[in-house]
């Protein structure tokens, strides 16, 4: 499989798109198929086989786009009236875009500029060859591996005798950017990792490159002299620094293709671990973001209903119906099973001040499962309770949110009060499919904290587990009350982090019945 | 012939048919016969999923052989059914044969010896009812199976699917193993009500149908409903793409882009009017709530609409 197309599969993971390895070798096999020729036919085909669901896609566009971009070297606009050629590499790059015919465009480039390293084999390698040297690709590394042999030598003294001064002056796009294309992928600029590292590779590119012979050039003119010597010289050094910054613009551009993600995935990963209390605002969108995903992956995992056969308890219905084709002699036998529902679940959550934030993400990830988890209904109190389930299905998440801490928010805690209005309010809704969820830190200001109703939810429901944001440590600490409640709980755990309430949640799908 | 004429040609040949399409689809059935692949198409409700199958066989002049799917589709629905009344009839009819079978036989062992020189006799492929899948596979001069809103169906028959899927074969216990007398193309359709698993993914292309832009929606209900007039064409085409930017229960898909116009076509209408949209809007969507909710942006719309076509 060609170099290229493995980079760009690097590429893609990076991006999060999960290609695997009998996706590559399909991969392969489909850039066999269609070749490079056509930019658009090619990006169906690609997008077709490596990414398989809607964002993927979205992701896979964005990459291709970037990955095969060719847009370094514009001729620059004073050699307008000289050479044909560099027009001719961009327009060859948008031709093939706009899904002309592009073998036969690189072979006309071929013509108009001849010194064109690998065009010298591409002759017999075939005019695809040539096109794909010069075109799409030739934005990589190692840009068209097809015909590395002849790339190869496209360094510093060009086997086309064409050294890189002839080459800046001549403005000839498609060489500058294919010389360039074959130094980064001699210096191995595909392993860039961090921002600091471009310095030495756009150096390390540029002394491939040649910037060694320009060097010379510029003294040998300046040496002369002459008035015509200076100006020689200032204007071999304006092309170097040219050629400075566009080496620059090409490495930042691969930096960000191949570790755009790993910055962001650091991050997921640190801010699904920190205590949610110190996560800070402006990472309230990434975390956002990470408790869709976490759902995603959640509903994908139990979207589908599950049932339980019941060994021993003979189906008779079913089995009658099942053996009819058999005369009636009842051979295969069928049990008897149930479906395993859903889960109501009842959510009740302190909203004063040192927990909302928890309560925040509870709530959030609770409605973003709705489609495993069609029956939520929230509580929220600080003082008094009140349900909420109504504002959270007709406004957005975030609204909801928000006008919940409005009405309910700020105020003393007092467990025994909201308690007491959640046995008025939806006790008697309380069945055994019920799993009631308690988000608080059990810091009752030394009010009663009326565990007895806690005990009667307990009895009522299927399920009562209690959230607690604080360690385990801190627990009867102070005002504390944990140690009234816990006995009355099926389960109470700290849930400080996202992966805390991750597992939760997963736990509350898995073992639903 | 190049990769892009080849792609072109498909476009065209469907066109033929009275289906149009974008590249990307053409591009699609373009690779799946190339690379022998299946191809799971995706995307929302009525943008002609089902149909892209439809016209593929008309294409190739292949024949359509549907699977729809459902929970409980299993096996003996989806592949095959041993024939056991045909069974047990011929059993019945052949018993007298049985003495004459017997003859000469002495003692069980030999008796029984003789019987197992016949036994597969009855579970050969003459006593076979084939089903889509092994109809598919059996089909001469290959054909075109739809495997219809897999998402329907359970696990395990996803899970059974991959070895048809993967290599074309698919084994009977009683025959072994059965491999596709030449390679069938396979669609499977899925409306995304839950997550195709990663191992059926990965054997298939992936094709994602989207809603289509206004040019190409033009240019379908210009193929499907020929009598409506290029005018109230796009003003019905620009109406409907206006629709799908609102926050709707359920957009209208293509085909009830088609239903409109065939109704307003019955209706003689010639341009669009914020009474006539009102008058037929149930047949663009299907919930009360968003006919509701419709009510007060058709005159802005509408107005809209006439614009565009102006």
């Amino acid at each position: 499989m060609s170099e290229v197309l493995t980079e760009f599969i690097r590429a893609l993971r990076v991006a999060d798109v999960r290609v695997s390895i009998s996706e590559s070798i399909d991969a392969g096999r489909t850039v066999e198929l269609v070749g490079f020729d056509n930019r658009q036919v090619l990006k169906h085909s690609l997008g077709q086989v490596l990414a398989k669901t809607e964002e993927e896609k979205l992701s896979f566009d964005e990459t291709f786009d970037k990955f095969f971009a060719f847009d370094q070297f514009k001729p620059p606009p004073k050699r307008e009236d000289g050479p044909g050629q560099a027009k001719d590499g961009e327009g060859e790059g948008e031709k093939s875009e706009s899904g002309q015919d592009a073998p036969s465009d690189g072979e006309g480039e071929g013509g108009a500029d001849q010194p064109m390293p690998g065009q010298s084999s591409g002759g017999d390698g075939g005019a695809p060859q040539g096109a794909q040297s010069g075109g799409k690709p030739g934005g990589k590394p190692g840009g068209g591996p097809v015909n590395e042999g002849d790339v190869r030598q496209a360094g510093p003294n060009a086997p086309g005798g064409q050294t890189l001064l002839e080459m800046l002056e001549a403005g000839d796009a498609a060489a500058l950017q294919m010389a360039l294309a074959e130094a980064a992928r001699r210096t191995q600029l595909n392993r860039i990792r961090l921002f600091t590292q471009r310095g030495m590779y756009v150096r390390r590119i540029l002394e491939e490159m040649g910037l060694e012979t320009l060097d010379q050039a510029i003294e040998t003119a300046e040496r002369q002299g002459t008035e015509a010597g200076d100006a020689r010289g200032q204007e071999i050094r304006e092309m170097r620094d040219g050629l400075r910054a566009q080496v620059r613009d090409y490495v930042e551009q691969q930096l960000e293709l191949y570790t755009a993600n790993a910055g962001k995935r650091l991050r997921e990963e640190v801010l699904s671990q920190v205590r949610l209390s110190n996560v800070d605002h402006r990472d309230a969108k990434v975390i956002r973001q990470l408790v869709k995903k976490m759902a995603k992956k959640l509903i994908a995992l139990n979207s589908r209903r599950k049932k339980r056969t019941l060994r021993g308890q003979l189906d008779v219905r079913k089995t009658i119906r099942k053996n009819i084709e058999y005369d009636g002699l009842l051979f295969d036998i069928v049990w008897k099973s149930e479906k395993v529902d859903r889960p109501k679940v009842m959510a009740i959550c302190d909203v004063s001040g040192s927990v909302a934030q928890y309560t925040r993400f509870l709530l959030m990830f609770l409605y973003s499962l709705s489609e495993v988890l069609p029956q939520v209904r929230a509580f929220a109190f600080s003082g008094r309770l009140g349900e909420v389930t109504d504002l959270f299905e007709k406004e957005g998440i975030e609204k909801a949110i928000a006008e919940t801490m409005h009405v309910h928010g700020g105020g003393a805690t007092d467990y025994g009060m909201a308690l007491e209005d959640f046995a008025d309010l939806a006790l008697d809704d309380v069945d055994h499919h019920t799993t009631v969820i308690m988000l608080g830190d059990g810091r009752s200001n030394n009010a009663n904290p009326r565990a007895d109703i806690l005990d009667k939810i307990h009895d009522r429901a299927r399920r009562v587990i209690w959230l607690n944001p604080e360690p385990k440590s801190l627990w009867n600490t102070g005002d504390s009350v944990m140690r009234s409640f816990t006995p009355h709980c099926d389960r109470a755990q700290t849930c400080a982090s996202l992966k805390d309430l991750e597992r939760v949640v997963s736990e509350l799908l898995r073992t639903a019945v | 012939m190049k990769p892009e004429d080849e792609i072109q040609a498909v476009r065209e040949g469907f066109a033929k048919g009275g289906y149009i399409c974008d590249k990307q689809i053409a591009t699609s059935i373009f690779l799946s016969r190339k690379l022998g692949k299946p191809i799971l198409v995706e995307g929302p409700p009525g943008v002609g999923k089902t149909e892209l199958a439809k016209a593929t066989a008309e294409y190739l002049g292949q024949e359509l052989i549907r699977l729809q799917c459902y929970e409980g589709v299993d096996e003996a629905k989806a592949l095959y059914e041993w024939k056991y009344g045909k069974q047990l009839l011929y059993t019945q009819v052949l018993k007298e044969k049985l003495g004459d079978l017997m003859e000469g036989a002495v003692g069980l062992k030999q008796s029984m010896d003789r019987l197992h020189e016949f036994d597969d006799t009855f579970f050969s492929t003459e006593f076979l009812e084939p089903r889509p899948l092994l109809k598919a596979l059996w089909s001469e001069k290959g054909a075109v199976l739809l495997i219809d809103e897999i998402d329907k169906s359970d696990d395990e028959f996803e899970a059974f699917l991959l070895e048809l899927l993967s290599d074309y074969q698919i084994s009977v216990p009683e025959l072994g193993t059965i491999k596709a007398k030449s390679t069938p193309i396979v669609f499977l359709t899925s409306n995304n009500s839950r997550e195709i698993g990663d191992a059926l993914k990965r054997r298939c292309l992936h094709l994602y149908i989207p809603f289509p832009d206004s040019k190409l929606e033009n240019d379908i209900i210009k193929a499907r409903v020929p009598d409506v007039e290029e005018g109230l064409r796009k003003q019905l085409v620009a109406f409907v793409q206006g629709l799908r930017t609102l926050e709707l229960k359920k957009h209208p898909s293509v085909s009830e882009t088609i239903d409109w116009a065939r109704t307003l076509v019955l209706l003689h209408a010639e341009t669009l009017d914020a009474e006539l949209v009102r008058d037929t809007l149930n047949v663009l969507l299907k919930f009360q709530d968003d006919i509701e909710n419709v009510d007060g942006e058709i005159n802005a719309l509408t107005t809209q609409a006439q614009k565009a076509s102006a």
